[in-house]
Formats: C-alpha cells, structure tokens, sequence
C-alpha cells in the first residue's frame, strides 16, 4: 500500500473546486544570499517575473519551518516556491541541507492533506543565475496555472 | 497586534524609474483601508542625501510607530534607511523593506500588473511591521591581545605582525625549540635558498627585536583548555618544566658534553643526544633542557657531571616545576602546522638507510646527524638513491588528496644529492607530478633525475641485498637504490588534532581544521576570533606559511581594534526558557557552536556573540522555543497572510 494514497490528478480538481478563480496566488521563500540576491539580478537584467510571485525574504532557507509551507496552502496559495543557495554555497555553511531534508519531507507529506505535490518546489539559485530564476518561477506558475485549469 | 499602530510609508519613485511602472496614487488607494492607518509620501529619489533630511523632518513631524520603505533592493538601502529611522528617534528595527524596483518595476512589463503587486507586497510589509520588536545592538569591549598557538614560520610571522603592531602576543610552542619544521631544513625550495638565513632574522626579531617587548614566548607549553568566545577568550597553558633557568643559562651547552645520558634524537629522526640537550646546534632559544626521562638525577640516581661543569651558578634548576598560565586574549591564531605521517608500510619499515623526506632534510644539513655528509648507516656513500613521491598520497587507502609540497621537495633532494655524492644515480618514482609556479617550473626544467612512473604505492617492494637494493614496481622495472626517501603524506599535527578538539572546529575531510569559507575565508573559522595560518589549514610550504601568517595577523588587527567595542547585531535567535523542553536539537544543528546547555536550568542557550543569524535553529525548534530576531515566526506569518490577502 503505498502511503501516497491521493491521486495527484484527482487531488488538483479537489483544490480547484475549492479555489474561487482569481489572479494566482505564489509565494517564493527566497534566502538573502543567493536566491534573493538572484532574484535582484533578474530585475538588474529586466527579465521577466511572474506578477503572481510574490517573495519573502528570509535569512537562509534554514530559517523556513515546515508549518509555514502548510499554512502558506492553508491561506489559499496556489503554489510555494522554497529557493535556496546551491549544496555547498550556504552563507551559513549547511541552512540549505536543513532546507533540503525539509523539502524532501513536504513532497511527502503535502498528498496526504490533499494538496498536489506539485505545488511545492524546492530548488537552488545562485546569485549569478538571473536567468534561471526567472525562467523556474515562470515554468511554475504556467504549471500553477495549468494544474487550476 | 488588535490596537492599530500609526504606520509611514516612503514610496520611493527612483527619479522615474519605478514611477514608470508602479502608480503609487493607485497603490495610496488601495491601501488606504489598511488597519494600520498608513500615511504615505512620495518621494523622488529617497537615498539621496537631501531627501534623506527631508524624511527624516517629516518623521519627526508624523511621529509614526512603524515605518514601511519601498524603493529598491533591502542589500542596497536597508542599512540607509535603519539609520534614517535612527536619526528620526525611531527605533530603526521598527522598519520593514519592500524591494520595487529589482522585485516589481524591473521585472514585470504591464503597469497594472506591476501596481497590483506593489500593493500586495507593501500590504504584506504593513502587517509585518507591526509584528516588529524593538532591538538595539549590544557592545560588549573587547581585549586586543593575540595568543599564537605554533612557532613555525606562519605562527612566528603572525606573532611579528601584530607585535609590529603594538599587539601584546603570546606566542605558545609545544617544543622547546622555536622555528617549526623548515628550521630543520639547510635549503629551502625552489631556489635553494638557505633556510636558517631565512629564518634566524625573523627568530632574532621574535626574541631579541624591538618588538619583542610586546611578546611573551612560552616554550614546552601546551594549551589544555579555552574557554570564552570572540574578543574574550580564557586560554589555560601548561609549560612544563625546562630545568634550566633561562635568565642565567648562558647557553654554553658544555653541560650536553658532559653528561653522561643519551636519548634518541626525535628531531632529527635519527642518532642520539644527550639527556641535557639542544636539539641540533643553533636551535633558538639557545637555551638546553633536560629530558626528566633520562636524565640520572632527576631519576633520583646519583650524577652530578653537568652540575660539576656548568660554569653559572643556578643555571640548572633540578627543581624547576610545571607551570599554568591563564592567558586572556581577543583572538586566537592557530599555526599548529602538519606533519609526515608517522607509518612505514611493511616492505620499507625495520630496514637501513630508508629515510622519510623530514630525517633526509636532517640528513643534507649541516648541523644533522652526520654533518651534512650524504652517508649511509656503515658509514659509507650511497651509489643511488631511490625518491619515492606519492608515497601515500592520492591512494585511498592512505589519503586521497596531493600532499603538495613533495614533488618540489623531491627535486630539491635529486639536485642536492648529485651535488655531495658525484657520481650518483638518482631515480624520482612518481604517480603524478606537480610544479605550479614560475620558479619552481625552472627547478623541474633544471631535474636530472630520471624519472619513473608506478601505479600504486603498494606495488613497491624493496629486493636483493644491502649492497645491491632495488625498489621493484609492481614485480616488473627495477630501480637502483642503496638508499630510499619516502615522500609520506602530509597529515594534521598532533598539535593541529588537539586544537581541534579543544575548541570544537570543524574538519575538513582530510582532518585539517575547515576554513570558514575554502576560497574567500581560508585563514578564518567559523568560530569567530579563531583564525588559522599555515599547515593546519592543508599541507602548504614556507611560502603559505608566512603569507597565511600575516593574513590571520591581518584579520585579527582589523577585527580587534583598541577602544571600538564589539557591537553584535541584534537579530539573532532566542531560546524562551519557559518553552524550551531541553531536546538539544537546536544544538546540534547550530552551524556556529552558538548554542549551548545551560546544565542548571536545563536549557539551549544561544550567544549572541556567536550567533549569526541564520535562522535554522528557529525553524528546527520543536517546541518553537526559539525566536529569530528580525525573522519571527510572527512577522513572517504576518508577511504570508498579506501576501495571500
Ligand atoms: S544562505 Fe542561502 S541557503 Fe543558506
């Protein structure tokens, strides 16, 4: 028996048919160092930015606790976004790891109370990767969007 | 927060730049109906220094609680705009960034758009800061003095920079010899430079120099524990005994003639010396010290010989005790160095004439055990001579890594080899080969050994008899050698070891102490006011070492300055002691050593001297006992809900 007992399929009508249509809503967790820093250097670039993102700022991506990924999907996110430096990179040496491991943890978790797994993204950009963040948060609400349709 | 706090709001244009995309008339409408009541102001360009006055009269003139700045990226102006909210009499933690013009006006084509998010965020900022504590930052003074653990050129040339300095150092040495390893060595690599030229002048000036005044050289000291954190640590050491006093010891050493005791001589990793000894001639301080484990008398047999000769009264102290000394100090610099790997594998160990690279550097000296003769132990020259690099490195059952120094090493023994003993065959066996540098390129190019490759450093064994001994690679090639150098790893000291488990530095995988960043933090750790220099950062040459030595020198001067008090950012993480349930989680996860047990009260406890911010702890916390200053679990809660709104 297979612990992901819901569907991704059915579990993306179930949120839909709770969500009354709106503009997207997407919040990206982004950790000072690198992700925000990237994220800076994709407005320095003028690349463009999902509107529907919208980005807290924390520390390290060490700082971000399980519960607040939850309540993030409780309060009606469409999708969460975790960004943290790459594995080694760390300003704080292993926040990220920390991060990683709690990653891991949400994929599993997130079916179980119905919500798509594919809503939540954990990945890492660095402060050079103006492009990378600007194209993953665009492929993410496309997907978003996709998965609300 | 139920009473609604009277919140301003400086809505920055960036001269046009983000006024092209956000209408900020619009974004004042939409938020009009926020619960905290904003009051807003346009502003051109908000950082210029002008408009810096111009806010901060308005500041004072609105008398806000909170205060909300959006312009551009928090990296750029947050620290502007702290010290705007400071001048205006608010307490500048009472601030919340919104970053629109990097994260909105830059990034996003449709004006509408890009107002609607504008006012989302700011709206998220609004009920952040209200969730917004008041912090002040904390100065604690800080004492400037330096302890230096380790002689060596790295230790030596740190102690000498800050002493320069006007720095108070305490310079603590294990041996009773100061001068580390390349103080055993007649040449140096690549240029043959002669190495106690090199280095006497820089002891001359630790001992006897102007700068000698401001430092305090402990000798056969050892430190046993630390206590503290940065800019106040507490260092115990323990010396022990020389049984020489060093005040009137004249240094004539005709008590090492006389005595009648003999001890193997570690330092030069063969031949014996007396149990009242120097090391080898010219050793600094020129002071003996006797080995109690040798010496008759202090054994409680009966010998007077050195006694009987020494021509100053009271220069032998038989009854000389060990000594603890309680150094406190700002900083720390370790320079306690690497050495050889002590081990011989079984086909070279128990046999004559095999040297590892440290007893053959004591071998070509002058002053070592033969008088800088190339001889072998009946006495004789050998006819070839067999180098063996890599013996141990880049083999994983050894270490994995390039020991880095042997290669030069090596051909530096090739060429002086050739030079005492003509005629002789000098073979270098290689896995790999590695000059980097422009002089030591010159010093390959100038190589005559001949040079043979094996494969592993157990394919190696030693054949035939000591007149006619060949090292055979992997059963095939034969290569002449009536005497053998082994290159052996370059490892962490004991010295290096005992550091690291003193103060609870993290290693890298090779069992150096791990710099607090490998390329742009390679003399510092992630303890603060812990900073390294030399080969207990990863095998290095002299080179390393003194450039090292002066860089951690460097970075403790400007980390320590005499009358600026530590000032330690407020946002850092805090354990409730009323919530905390004593799991030790937070602990461990600490990447900084910050947190700690309180064994009374049975609970983490974090120094905010040490603490960095981070935020993992927060997180981690399973009964959320931790707050992270700045980074709450409220106001990143607030923050979400506005967001989502
Ligand atoms: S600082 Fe970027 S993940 Fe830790």
């Amino acid at each position: 028996m297979s612990c992901q007992t819901l569907p991704t399929e059915q579990t993306a009508e179930t949120s839909s048919a709770n969500v009354t249509p709106g503009p997207l809503r997407i919040v990206a967790f982004l950790c000072n160092w690198c992700s925000y820093a990237g994220a800076d250097k994709a407005g320095s670039n003028q690349l463009p930015v999902p509107s529907e993102l919208s980005v807290i700022r924390v520390m390290c991506s060490g700082r971000i606790e399980p519960p607040l990924i939850l309540e993030a999907f409780q309060k009606g996110a469409d999708g969460v976004m975790v960004l943290a430096c790459h594995p080694g990179d760390c300003h704080y040496k292993e926040g990220n790891i920390r991060a990683f491991c709690r990653a891991e943890l949400l994929q599993n978790l997130v079916p179980q109370l119905g919500i798509d797994p594919k809503r939540f993204r954990f990945d890492y950009v660095s402060a050079a990767e103006a492009e990378k963040f600007s194209r993953i948060t665009n492929e993410f609400v496309d997907k978003m969007r996709s998965i609300r349709l | 927060m139920s009473t609604p706090i009277k919140t301003a709001v400086i809505l920055c244009t960036c001269s046009g730049i983000i006024s092209e995309r956000i209408d900020w008339a619009e974004v004042q409408t939409l938020l009009a109906g926020h619960p905290s009541k904003p009051v807003f102001l346009v502003d051109e360009l908000a950082c210029g220094v002008d408009n810096l006055e111009h806010l901060a009269a308005w500041l004072v003139q609105e008398q806000p609680s909170r205060v909300v700045v959006a312009a551009c990226s928090p990296r750029e102006h947050e620290t502007t705009f702290r010290k705007l909210l400071s001048d205006a009499g608010i307490n500048p933690w009472f601030m919340q960034f919104v970053n629109v013009r990097e994260q909105v006006a830059w990034v996003t084509e449709d004006p509408r758009a890009a107002t609607a998010k504008a006012a989302r965020l700011l709206h998220a900022a609004l009920n952040r800061v209200q969730r917004h504590e008041p912090l002040s930052e904390r100065s604690v003074p800080v004492r400037t003095e330096v302890a230096v653990i380790g002689s060596g050129p790295a230790g030596m040339q740190a102690t000498l920079t800050l002493a320069r300095a006007g720095r108070q150092v305490t310079l603590i040495e294990k041996e009773p010899v100061i001068g580390g390893l390349p103080v055993r060595f007649e040449e140096l690599f690549p240029n043959l430079e002669c190495g106690p030229c090199l280095l006497e002048p820089v002891m001359g000036d630790l001992l006897h120099g102007h700068e000698s005044a401001n430092v305090n050289l402990l000798t056969l000291s050892e430190v046993t524990e630390v206590k503290g954190s940065f800019g106040n640590w507490t260092i115990t050491v323990k010396q022990k005994p020389r049984f020489i006093n060093p005040d009137l010891c004249i240094g004539c050493m005709i008590c090492a003639e006389v005595c009648p005791e003999r001890r193997p001589n570690r330092w030069n990793g063969s031949g014996e010396i007396a149990a009242v000894a120097v090391p080898f001639a010219g050793t600094l301080p020129n002071l003996p010290h006797i080995d109690a484990e040798t010496c008759l008398r202090l054994k409680g047999e009966e010998c007077s010989a050195c006694l009987a000769e020494c021509p100053v009264e009271g220069s032998l102290d038989f009854d000389d005790q060990e000594r603890e000394y309680t150094i406190e100090a700002g900083a720390i610099i370790i320079a306690s160095g690497a050495e050889e790997k002590q081990d011989l594998p079984a086909s070279f160990a128990n046999q004559e004439d095999v040297h590892t690279a440290y007893s053959f550097e004591r071998l070509l000296a002058m002053n070592g055990p033969s008088g800088g003769e190339l001889l072998k132990a009946d006495g004789t020259a050998p006819k070839s001579l067999a180098i063996v690099q890599c013996a141990g490195s880049l083999d994983s059952s050894e270490v994995s890594y390039c020991s880095g120094t042997c290669c030069r090493a090596a051909a530096k023994y090739a060429h002086l080899a050739s030079g005492k003993v003509a005629g002789i065959s000098v073979s270098r066996l290689v896995r790999e080969q590695s000059f980097p540098g422009v002089d030591a390129g010159r010093q390959f190019h100038h190589d005559h050994s001949t040079v043979v490759r094996y494969g592993a450093f157990s394919e190696l064994t030693v054949t035939g008899t000591e007149s006619g001994r060949n090292i055979m690679i992997d059963g095939g090639t034969t290569v002449r050698a009536d005497m053998i150098v082994l290159c052996r790893p370059i490892v962490p000291s004991a010295g290096t070891a005992e550091c690291l488990s003193l103060l609870d530095l993290d290693r890298d995988e090779a069992g150096f102490i791990a710099p607090l960043h490998s390329l742009s933090g390679s003399c510092a750790t992630t303890l603060k006011g812990v900073y390294l220099a030399g080969s207990c950062r990863g095998p290095g040459d002299i080179r390393d070492a003194f450039a090292t030595g002066t860089a951690a020198a460097g970075l403790a001067l400007s980390d320590l300055v005499d009358g600026r008090d530590l000032v330690i950012d407020p946002q850092v993480a805090v354990v409730d002691a009323t919530i905390c349930a004593g799991c030790k989680t937070c602990i461990q996860l600490c990447p900084y050593k910050a947190i700690s047990w309180n064994d009374v009260e049975k609970v983490a406890e974090v120094s905010d001297m040490l603490c960095r911010g981070c935020g993992t702890c927060v997180a981690s916390c399973p009964s959320g006992a931790i707050t992270g200053r700045g980074f709450s679990r409220e106001m990143l809660r607030a923050e979400l809900e506005g967001v989502l709104s």
